[in-house]
């Protein structure tokens, strides 16, 4: 009869998965929290650091249902892995963003390609350390500072690596205020910074229209999100179907950042996430968004030298496509030295140029490695 | 053909990459270069596009 009783208490103790628990478990279930403290008391990204952060505590609860096939965050998990969750947040984006920037002054899109030299230096450094070359090209985009194109490549070279890639991405995303201005002000003079930009023209409704028809045609390998991009935004420019460019702006992309939210959390877990890959990637990270914004303001300094109407080398580092944030760097680091030196607007055409050099860099290399 | 599994084919294709992403950016601007051009095309009223809204 005892050993009854305690051969059922120890099945019962093995179901709730508290016999595998360990102290990994502990560290990420901290780290969960620490997201969730960033994101409710410091106010950092809410919208992406409550679901990571809640879904990787859950994840770390051994033998949580929600986890498991069957669970919803599985499925969720599936969605992102289907690579279906990408394209639908590049169809939100599309539908709330302005391209007028970015069609208004087409010879500052170069720079969305400058921008992006630091994904290459972060590839190079993770063949260096040793990750295969899928690897290193998933660890290299993370420079390209685009979250969704980010797991869009990962998903197709290194799956595995989804979790520590995308939190990389969207962390270092997050902290672009701090991490470009030291670097932008290290490359420019003052009176580089304090250079003002002629007013941009006016960009027509026709314009507006075919843009995103005329780019749809150019992207093949990474189709998938650039199409959804154009026709997010070929809805809003459209005029005549507001309720659909609403809600995929709205709605739409509301629950998509729920789903990829708990997804990329689920996969938090410690025996996935507490290896020294994780902090090789998380270094690899820095490196990448530093070099690419020395690469952008670099190339703005280029382009000055062979032009008559100088541009702010601090546009340059706006290449990086993590809109709007980059371009709001650009913007206040001009303004800290010039209280009327207005350059938000200007900055928004290389930082969304940004997003198609990401996507570029991204297909390019998924031809290179042969993956379709 | 792939690239090869080691640092010389990440140089390779970091610099093949880079530079084949500098090409078609600029393409891009040289056809945001041409947008004016539509203009000539006609002009689209927002207001018309607005009464016709859904």
């Amino acid at each position: 009869m005892r050993d009854q009783i305690l051969s059922f208490l120890g099945a019962l103790f093995d179901q709730t998965g508290l016999a595998h628990f360990w102290w990994g478990n502990l560290v990420m279930m901290a780290i969960g929290c620490v997201m969730i403290y960033l994101a409710i008391a410091r106010g950092y990204e809410p919208l992406l650091l409550i679901g990571i952060g809640f879904s990787c505590i859950v994840a770390n609860v051994p033998g949580s249902d929600l986890v498991q096939p069957g669970g919803l965050f599985h499925y969720a998990y599936e969605g992102v892995a289907l690579l279906i969750v990408p394209p639908l947040i590049f169809f939100g984006v599309g539908a709330m963003t302005d391209f007028s920037p970015m069609i208004a002054n087409p010879r500052l899109v170069v720079l969305g390609a400058a921008a992006h030299l630091g994904i290459f230096v972060s590839l190079v450094g993770a063949k260096l350390l040793g990750f295969t070359l899928a690897e290193a090209g998933a660890v290299g985009i993370i420079g390209g500072a685009d979250g969704p194109m980010a797991i869009f490549v990962t998903m197709k070279l290194a799956p595995h690596l989804l979790p520590q890639i995308s939190v990389a991405a969207y962390s270092y995303m997050a902290l672009m205020p701090l991490i470009q201005p030291p670097v932008m002000k290290l490359l420019t003079t003052r009176e580089e910074r304090l250079i003002r930009m002629s007013q941009s023209r006016h960009v027509t409704r026709l314009e507006k229209i075919a843009f995103p028809i005329v780019i749809g045609l150019f992207f093949p390998p990474v189709a998938p999100l650039i199409t959804m991009l154009m026709l997010g935004n070929l809805f809003r420019e459209a005029l005549v179907a507001e309720r659909l460019a609403r809600t995929a702006a709205n709605d739409l992309m509301n629950v998509i950042v729920v789903i990829l939210t708990v997804a990329i959390g689920s996969t938090m877990t410690a025996d996935r996430f507490l290896t020294l890959k994780t902090i090789e990637i998380i270094a690899l990270g820095l490196v990448a968004f530093v070099f690419g914004t020395a690469s952008g303001v670099i190339g703005a300094k280029i382009m000055n030298l062979f032009l008559r109407e100088k541009i702010n080398p601090l546009l340059g580092s706006a290449g990086i496509a993590s809109v709007p944030i980059a371009a709001r760097v650009s913007h206040n680091v001009a303004l800290d030295e010039d209280r009327e030196n207005y350059l938000i607007y200007h900055a928004m055409g290389p930082n969304l140029a940004g997003v198609f050099g990401t996507a570029i860099s991204g297909g390019i290399l998924l031809a290179l490695l042969g993956v379709r | 053909m792939t690239m090869p599994d080691t640092v010389s084919g990440a140089l390779t294709l970091s610099v093949i990459d880079f530079v084949l992403s500098f090409v078609m950016i600029a393409g891009i601007g040289v056809v945001l270069a041409l947008f004016p051009l539509l203009n000539r095309l006609g002009r689209i009223d927002d207001t018309a596009l607005h009464d016709g809204r859904h």
